[in-house]
């Protein structure tokens, strides 16, 4: 039976939220296509010794401390199998510190998908070096289609269906409804060689400034900024984005914005994705995707909705805000 | 560390801005340590595309290489060439314009796969120090600090200065033109990573389908059930 995999990031002590979208995802492909759904993470524990065998061992207990409540919810959303990967090593969002552990996992399961949510720490390092390890097709920002026969679909018109040749690896965009499953399902341990690349060490993190936002962001024009209605609507926007809501100084004098948001007129920016409201100027990134809301229309836009602007924002609050 | 830069298989969508930028973030490298060989660009596609490239190579002080080829290929296609041509040039560590077209950015880990290198996506800012990277990345909300020792392959986003019009390039004499078979590429099997022919994507204009195009990037906040 194939096996679709979910690669699963933690958020403290519980799944990512983007990891379990993920997994709801992968629930619908692996019950369309008959297949085995898995969701596997790498987790730190230092009393255990790194595998001396590159392949990974399993591991003799079934337990790791800390994961009970993980692994549940884990069942909950819908996998039939939890896979582990121990490591002696701390855990990074970073190829380097868990792309050994996550290549023990790969080589035990062989899967024909692999899947992970797009806004989940790792993804940005372990998608696409998965796909270049299996030599898989690779998605962007993919979503679940229905139809006889679940697909997943990516904007760029690139799709993964049940009758392909061949493996994928997908990054899963957006809200994915769970449908609840088992409270139990089977654990496998697997403790990894030791396998962080010391080519890379990671020295300290702090807060980024909003110039390097790298997933969504909302930026509002000053012609705009001090209508009452679009600001409370771009702010709406910008938290269905996860995306900072940014503009120029006239707009945090209007108070649309706060003082953190501020950019310069013609700042360079590359977010995965740029809503503009009203008219503005800003640097964009060709790797960004842009969608302009104004009364005119404009060239290298992915999306524009050209109506009144507020009637626009708050239409698109509400398509997809689901109310 | 001999350093090339990849540049891409395409111009820049919007602006050459980031592509100046990474190629500064590229000379510095030679900056550092006047010794060294210039930095190589590889870029690869039209002529058009070969010749901007080579021109605002050569203005940030950069040799530069090119593979002319009409073939549409995907993350892993461009990375055979790219890995390829490193090895033919001889270098270790490969800089990646990742900001200036959305295809780049999965380039970095298949280039890195292929080479066997460590790997850093989302860089914006970086600076050669010895045998050590420093290295600033973007992830999420938050800016990493990070040391790279050794071969490696880094995505850049770095922008250059805000430029409005550049002058028309000429056909670039300095550029190094490499072909598939020089670099032991076989054009026939390298043709099975070419993507599929698609329709142009022409921009959204109704709420429906731009709500469509935002939707994979709507934030999944907390698990929410549904029974039955």
């Amino acid at each position: 039976m194939a096996a679709v995999l979910v690669h699963i990031d933690l958020d403290g002590d519980r799944p990512h939220p983007s990891s379990i979208a993920a997994l709801a995802a992968g629930r619908a492909v692996a019950s369309s296509w008959g297949a085995t759904l898995y969701a596997a993470l790498v987790v730190h524990d230092p009393s255990e010794r790194g595998s001396s065998d590159t392949t990974g061992k399993i591991a003799s207990s079934s337990r790791v401390p800390g994961v009970e409540a993980v692994q549940s919810a884990l069942a909950r959303a819908g996998a039939d199998k939890v896979v582990i990967a121990v490591i002696d090593t701390p855990i990074a969002p970073l190829w380097s510190s868990i792309g050994g552990a996550w290549q023990v996992v790969l080589d035990h399961l062989r899967p024909r998908l692999v899947l992970f949510g797009a806004d989940s720490p790792s993804t940005a390092e372990l998608g696409p070096r998965t796909g270049a390890r299996i030599g898989a097709r690779l998605l962007l920002r993919a979503r679940v289609l229905g139809g006889d026969e679940v697909e997943l679909r990516d904007r760029d018109g690139g799709y993964v269906r049940a009758s392909d040749t061949g493996a994928a690896v997908a990054m899963i965009g957006g809200v994915h409804r769970v449908i609840p499953g088992e409270d139990d399902v089977d654990l496998v341990v697997l403790v990894a060689p030791s396998s962080a690349d010391p080519r890379v060490e990671l020295v300290g993190t702090s807060a980024a400034e909003v110039a390097h936002t790298g997933g969504a962001i909302v930026v509002i024009g000053e012609d705009v900024a001090t209508d009452a209605e679009i600001a409370r609507d771009a702010v709406r926007l910008a938290a269905l984005l996860g995306a900072p809501l940014v503009g120029g100084s006239g707009a945090a004098r209007a108070g649309s914005v706060a003082p953190g948001g501020v950019i310069e007129r013609g700042a360079a920016l590359a977010p995965d994705v740029c809503v503009m409201i009203g008219t503005v100027a800003i640097d964009l990134a060709g790797a960004s995707s842009l969608v302009r809301i104004n009364t005119s229309s404009a060239k290298g836009v992915d999306g524009a909705l050209t109506g009144p602007i507020g009637q626009s924002v708050a239409d698109l609050c509400r398509v997809l805000g689901g109310s | 560390m001999t350093i090339a830069i990849w540049l891409g298989s395409a111009a820049p969508a919007r602006t050459i801005r980031w592509l100046d930028g990474a190629l500064a973030a590229a000379a510095k490298f030679t900056q550092a340590d006047p010794r060294k060989l210039p930095a190589v660009a590889i870029a690869a596609g039209d002529p058009t595309w070969l010749d901007l490239a080579a021109d605002r190579a050569t203005r940030a002080g950069l040799t530069s290489a090119g593979v002319v080829t009409d073939l549409q290929l995907d993350y892993l296609g461009w990375a055979q060439i790219v890995a390829a041509a490193a090895r033919h040039l001889g270098a270790t560590t490969i800089l990646v314009d990742e900001a200036s077209r959305s295809e780049r950015f999965p380039e970095v880990a298949a280039i890195a796969e292929l080479l066997d290198a460590a790997q850093l996506t989302h860089v914006v800012s970086i600076a050669p120090d010895g045998a050590t990277i420093h290295a600033s990345r973007a992830a999420g909300n938050a800016l990493q600090t990070i040391r790279v020792r050794g071969p490696a392959v880094i995505g850049l986003r770095i922008a250059g200065p805000a430029i409005d019009e550049y002058p028309t390039p000429t056909p670039s004499a300095s550029m190094k033109r490499l072909d598939l078979p020089a670099l032991g590429l076989d054009p026939a099997v390298i043709v099975h990573r070419a993507l599929p022919p698609r329709a142009p994507q022409n921009p959204r204009h109704t709420l429906e389908r731009v709500a469509e195009h935002l939707a994979v990037h709507v934030i999944p906040r907390s698990p929410r059930t549904r029974s039955g």
